[in-house]
């Protein structure tokens, strides 16, 4: 099973920046993931630097098989103390999740998370670890075991707590509240990705406030156990050509969606598969080759000037009017969770002619840069082999 | 009678040597010599891949011959000079 995960987040009204922490790291080698979120004491700029030592740290300590209970001593000791308040304060949830369905799950002081089988709530049994230096600090100890299509949906209380003082809220959105809009968001598209379900519950509970302002950060962060969307992408000729064919066939008989990044790379599948590429030169977007059409094959594009421009989209942002090859592709990455990238390593001299007008970089590096972006910022499976 | 067959080379050193302003030939051939020639871009050429032998992108090929260095003048010229020679 595929674990699709993504948290959205909204900050407290006035502030500039988050007072949750939202971070999570995948282990591809164990088919592992852990994900915290944590909500540090107060707002702005120092609630976050409580909630990002905290979500540090308990990734760290949990990486390296630490006790639990132990780590979050440490945590509580090791946080910068409040001036205000005189304590050293971040609640945080945390979920250690295999592809097997094996979960485990730590809160202190989070709302409690909501686990959604089969259209259904489920209140999960728990236990409880007692702090033993800081008196009120108690742990909830879950121990799950996950199926296809279950949820797991994590909140800080600027969710369960959005609209508190509003005239026909006056105790705010509450937990029941954030069950009640869950089941109706899944009811209505029981395969919502992650990231849509939490988009819908932060607009959701931002909208529930008075004047529409956060009165807290509010995150919101869903887990779900799905099959993988699979994508792979061919870039480059193979370094010993008498392999064109052997990978040409490869590629074809993959599961999944499909891209070619290259222009010798389409000759090369069209005339191994002897699948005719279909070239469309009247729509060249923002200085990019346009993309060419081939039956089976979901996108081709050129290749490094698009792969440059669409590493450049997925480190910034895609901020331009006009669609063209590079936002293609990216939007092809991105809706794909398990991505894997078959490079040639055959190199074009021609690339590396001085006189050419621009800078063009090894496809290779370009890839690794890409695959990196892909893994820590939007928390894709990859796999990059060199052909 | 058969059509002048244009291809544009598309690829990574044909584009940023010049192939982008080239499309402009998409409108101006048809055109120009209507029911006579025919332009189409192609992925890669793959010219460009033998050094020792093209270092002159981009490259455009009009029938069977190479325009190396291409413009849209140069392409022009070309068709024009196989008209007269009476290529249809």
């Amino acid at each position: 099973m595929f674990i699709d995960i993504d948290c959205t987040q909204e900050k407290k009204y006035n502030q500039n920046t988050y007072g949750d922490c939202f971070m999570s790291k995948r282990y591809p080698e164990k088919g592992e993931l852990i994900a915290v979120l944590s909500d540090g004491l107060g707002s702005g700029i120092k609630a976050n630097i409580l909630a990002s030592m905290t979500a540090t740290m308990l990734i760290k300590f949990v990486e390296a098989g630490r006790s639990i209970k132990r780590t979050c001593e440490v945590i509580m000791n090791a946080l910068p103390v409040c001036k205000v308040r005189k304590i050293s304060y971040s609640t945080f949830s945390m979920a250690q999740c295999n592809e097997d369905g094996d979960v485990k799950i730590i809160e202190e002081g989070n709302p409690q998370f909501v686990y959604i089988s089969d259209g259904k709530v489920v209140e999960p049994e728990f236990t409880v670890i007692d702090s033993e230096t800081f008196k009120n600090r108690h742990m909830h100890v879950y121990k799950l075991k996950l199926k296809l299509g279950d949820r797991l949906v994590f909140c800080s209380d600027g969710v369960t707590q959005s609209g508190l003082g509003n005239p026909e809220l006056k105790l705010g959105l509450r937990r029941s509240g954030l069950i009640k809009c869950l089941l109706e968001k899944i009811n209505e598209n029981p395969d919502i990705s992650s990231s849509e379900l939490s988009k819908n519950i932060v607009r959701i509970a931002k909208n529930t406030e008075v004047d529409r302002q956060a009165k807290d950060d509010i995150s919101c962060c869903v887990i779900h156990y799905r099959h993988p969307r699979k994508a792979l992408i061919f870039t480059g000729p193979p370094y010993h050509m008498e392999k064109d064919r052997h990978y040409a066939l490869e590629f074809q008989q993959a599961e999944g969606k499909k891209a070619i990044c290259g222009g010798t790379t389409a000759n090369l599948i069209s005339r191994e598969l002897n699948i005719p590429v279909l070239c469309d030169i009247t729509g060249s977007v923002g200085k990019l080759p346009a993309v060419s059409k081939m039956e089976g094959i979901d996108l081709v594009t050129e290749g490094i000037l698009t792969l440059t421009r669409t590493v450049e989209y997925l480190e910034n942002g895609f901020k331009e009017k006009e669609k063209n090859a590079a936002s293609e592709l990216m939007d092809f990455l991105l809706n794909s969770d398990c991505i894997e990238f078959m490079v040639g390593a055959k190199l074009n001299q021609a690339h590396y002619d001085p006189n050419l007008p621009i800078e063009i970089e090894i496809r290779k590096n370009i890839i690794k840069k890409m695959a990196k972006i892909l893994e820590d910022k939007y928390i894709k499976k990859v796999i990059v082999r060199y052909i | 009678m058969s059509k002048i067959q244009v291809k544009i080379c598309m690829g990574t050193t044909c584009f940023v040597m010049g192939a982008a302003h080239l499309q402009e030939l998409v409108e101006i051939l048809p055109e120009k010599y209507p029911d006579k020639v025919e332009v189409s871009g192609v992925t890669c050429l793959e010219l460009c891949s033998d050094a020792s032998k093209y270092t002159n992108a981009p490259y455009v090929k009009v029938n069977d011959d190479v325009i190396a260095d291409a413009t849209i003048e140069k392409v022009l010229k070309h068709i024009e000079r196989l008209l007269e020679n009476g290529q249809e």
